[in-house]
């Protein structure tokens, strides 16, 4: 008996491996706990929203599509040019914002979240994930009522930036820090020229598509240079502006 | 707080103290709810918890292992793969399914197994050694979730966030496991018969782990009682006396070994309610076996040695008894040093008789000493000693004894070999062949 279930996990994990952690198995786990953890959400959601969770939740939702018209209008004159040019983008209007709300959070090691929407709201994944104050992740999977949200904090996430000034470029990466405090990233620019100092912003560089991150959604402001004499590469740590501690409210950016 | 519902639903009814075969059956339905809460609580609230360290408790695991110390092996293999899966598949997990009910189903069936063979050994479930299996295996299951996701080369299990992750969620853990325990464990015992509730020693273990112990300490601790083993250590009092030993060769020698051997060794042979009556033909090593041989026993048996009984150690110098007074020490040296390991008072019997020893002052010296020294040669008796364990080298003939018989010959023919063909070399070469 102990080997025939040490044979189906070792089997799981090794169809899992090959699948690159998207199998068949997760699906049917998000079609059995998603109900459950729609539940589970909502009755922590009522203790955390405090009884009028619905009005809350709207007005959240106002804010994040807000905030994203702002970011796509911050992407002015010749930069919008730039970015149409290069990504094909065509205007902001292309992208409506679903809300939903956090109703589940991943294990020790993985920054992930459940989201209470998942394919059946037309989520899918590589999907731009923000709230009112800024970025927030990615989808990575969906499932018909879930979708499970990769954080920037994720020690396996990668978004391309842009410098809010001078427009350098760069990647910023998670540092496996849990969300449970103000989990700091790693930011490195692909200058070697490029300057950093502490108080700049930062915001998504944007990828083909939209996918996995639409353009100029600001992500947060760099708290400390460092950069060692000798290094390539320019880097810093940056405090994000979501608080990934208290996230509640998101929205996810669907392309129409 | 559904598994609070789940775990108050068994008591609330009017039951008797036997358990009926429906409440028994609703803690077994209990188990798979109560997995089912635990996961759901787990992701829902307890991973979304702002808690101090960085991390959280494992709900799933916690309850796995003390269900697995509380029931049974096979109960905790199949929870171990059924919580550890559950939490695989639920949306938020991105780490390869499988993974945890491979470390789940482990720990699980190893708790069980290791709290199931405690039990076994002493008799009685002790609830403390239950919940020491339980939080070993707890951790031990953090440990192998991370080892696991390192082995697998996942992205977010690195080496800076296990050292991060894993102290706090251990420490959450060990926090966490006796309420669990104790928990898990009170809705089990609903469960079980009222017979089997109470703690009830099983013998066999307890005689086999006693028998162990006595093989073991081989006497030296005769105080050790153990509970329900059926032990003859009745009164250590009593063995404590000195025996009355009538010794059938009573030299001075024997005597001090019977004493010195049978102070650690052969008293609990003795410590029945008669004097046993030894008859020692030769030498104090066969009491030696003998107490071995008694304790391994367990009870008195009748005592009777004629000689070649000595089944262990072998005496070395029991051919010459006769010298013992003259050669107190000297006869000492070998046997000192191959048997008993050397007691102290030996030596002192030696030097209590100078007037013996004075014509041979070398007598405590090794034989090898002795050859060094050939000025006192003439004091000595003409035999050569025979080699111990202190002489130079061994014999020929304890080689060629030594040896494989094959080999000697083959030796022994190319000796004679070479002696022949060297005849044959002196004789004319026309007489050669």
């Amino acid at each position: 008996m102990l080997i025939a279930l040490l044979i189906v996990a070792v089997a799981l994990i090794t169809i899992d491996f090959r699948d690159g952690g998207t199998s068949g198995a997760h699906s049917i786990g998000g079609r059995i706990f998603g109900p459950v953890e729609h539940v589970g959400g909502d009755v922590t959601g009522w203790f955390r929203g405090g009884g009028s969770s619905s009005e809350v939740s709207a007005l959240q939702q106002q804010n994040t599509a807000l905030q994203l018209e702002l970011a796509q209008s911050k992407v002015t004159g010749q930069q919008t040019a730039e970015l149409n040019s290069l990504l094909k983008l065509t205007g902001k209007d292309r992208y409506r914002v679903v809300a939903a709300s956090v109703i589940a959070a991943g294990g020790d090691y993985s920054d992930t979240v459940t989201i209470s929407v998942g394919s059946a709201d037309g989520i899918t994944a590589n999907e731009t994930v923000l709230n009112g104050e800024g970025l927030v992740g990615t989808v990575v999977a969906t499932s018909p009522t879930t979708a499970t949200v990769q954080l920037a904090t994720d020690a396996s996430a990668t978004v391309g930036i842009r410098m809010a000034g001078d427009g350098q470029i760069g990647a910023l990466t998670g540092t496996a820090n849990d969300f449970s405090g103000t989990a700091p990233l790693k930011l490195t620019l692909f200058s070697a020229n490029a300057t950093l100092k502490p108080g700049q912003e930062l915001v998504t560089f944007g990828s083909v598509g939209g996918r996995p991150y639409v353009p100029g959604i600001p992500i947060g402001r760099i708290t400390k240079v460092t950069t060692t004499p000798g290094s390539l590469t320019p880097t810093a740590l940056v405090k994000p502006f979501a608080d990934f501690t208290g996230l509640g409210v998101l929205g996810v950016v669907v392309s129409k | 707080m559904s598994r609070a519902v789940i775990l108050g639903r068994p008591v609330s009814g009017q039951f008797a103290s036997d358990p009926s075969p429906w409440r028994k059956a609703l803690v077994f339905a209990a188990l798979p709810v109560a997995l089912f809460a635990a996961v759901a609580v787990q992701l829902t609230v307890v991973n979304r918890l702002p808690l101090p360290g960085g991390t959280g408790p494992d709900l799933v695991l916690l309850l796995v292992t003390a269900v697995a110390v509380t029931t049974g092996p096979m109960t905790g293999l199949l929870t171990g793969f059924a919580g550890g899966l559950a939490l695989d598949i639920a949306p938020p997990a991105t780490h390869y399914a499988g993974e945890y009910a491979l470390v789940f189903c482990v720990a699980g069936y190893l708790a069980a197994r290791a709290a199931a063979a405690s039990g076994a050994s002493t008799g009685e479930r002790n609830p403390w050694v239950e919940l020491g299996v339980m939080a070993a295996a707890t951790a031990a299951g953090e440990a192998g979730k991370a080892g696991l996701g390192l082995l697998l080369s996942d992205p977010d299990v690195t080496g800076p966030a296990i050292k991060h992750v894993l102290p706090g969620s251990i420490l959450w853990d060990l926090l966490l496991t006796p309420f669990a325990f104790f928990l898990v464990s009170w809705v089990a015992g609903l469960a079980r018969p009222v017979s089997e509730r109470a703690p009830r020693p099983e013998f066999v273990g307890a005689q086999r782990l006693a028998a162990v112990f006595r093989a073991a300490s081989a006497g030296a601790a005769p105080n050790l009682k153990l509970a329900g083993s059926g032990a003859k250590f009745t009164d250590e009092r009593q063995a404590r006396r000195v025996p009355k030993l009538r010794l059938a060769d009573a030299r001075s020698k024997s005597f001090a070994r019977t004493d010195a051997a049978g102070s650690g060794i052969a008293r609990p042979a003795l410590s029945g309610r008669k004097a046993a009556k030894l008859n020692f033909a030769h030498s104090a090593s066969a009491l030696r076996s003998a107490g071995a041989g008694v304790t391994s026993l367990g009870r008195t048996p009748k005592l009777k040695f004629s000689g070649k009984s000595s089944a262990i150690t072998p005496p070395r110098r029991q051919k010459g008894p006769g010298k013992g007074w003259i050669r107190a020490a000297g006869g000492r040296v070998p046997a000192a040093g191959s048997g008993t390991g050397g007691r102290a008072s030996v030596p002192v019997a030696g030097r209590r008789k100078p007037s013996a020893g004075w014509l041979r002052t070398d007598a405590h010296r090794p034989t090898t000493v002795k050859r060094a020294t050939p000025g006192k040669g003439w004091l000595r008796t003409s035999r050569r000693p025979r080699a111990n364990w202190y002489s130079s080298g061994p014999s020929t003939r304890w080689v060629r004894r030594s040896r494989s018989k094959d080999r000697w010959r083959t030796r022994r023919r190319s000796l004679s070999g070479a002696v022949l063909s060297g005849v044959r070399d002196l004789l004319p070469s026309g007489d050669r062949r």
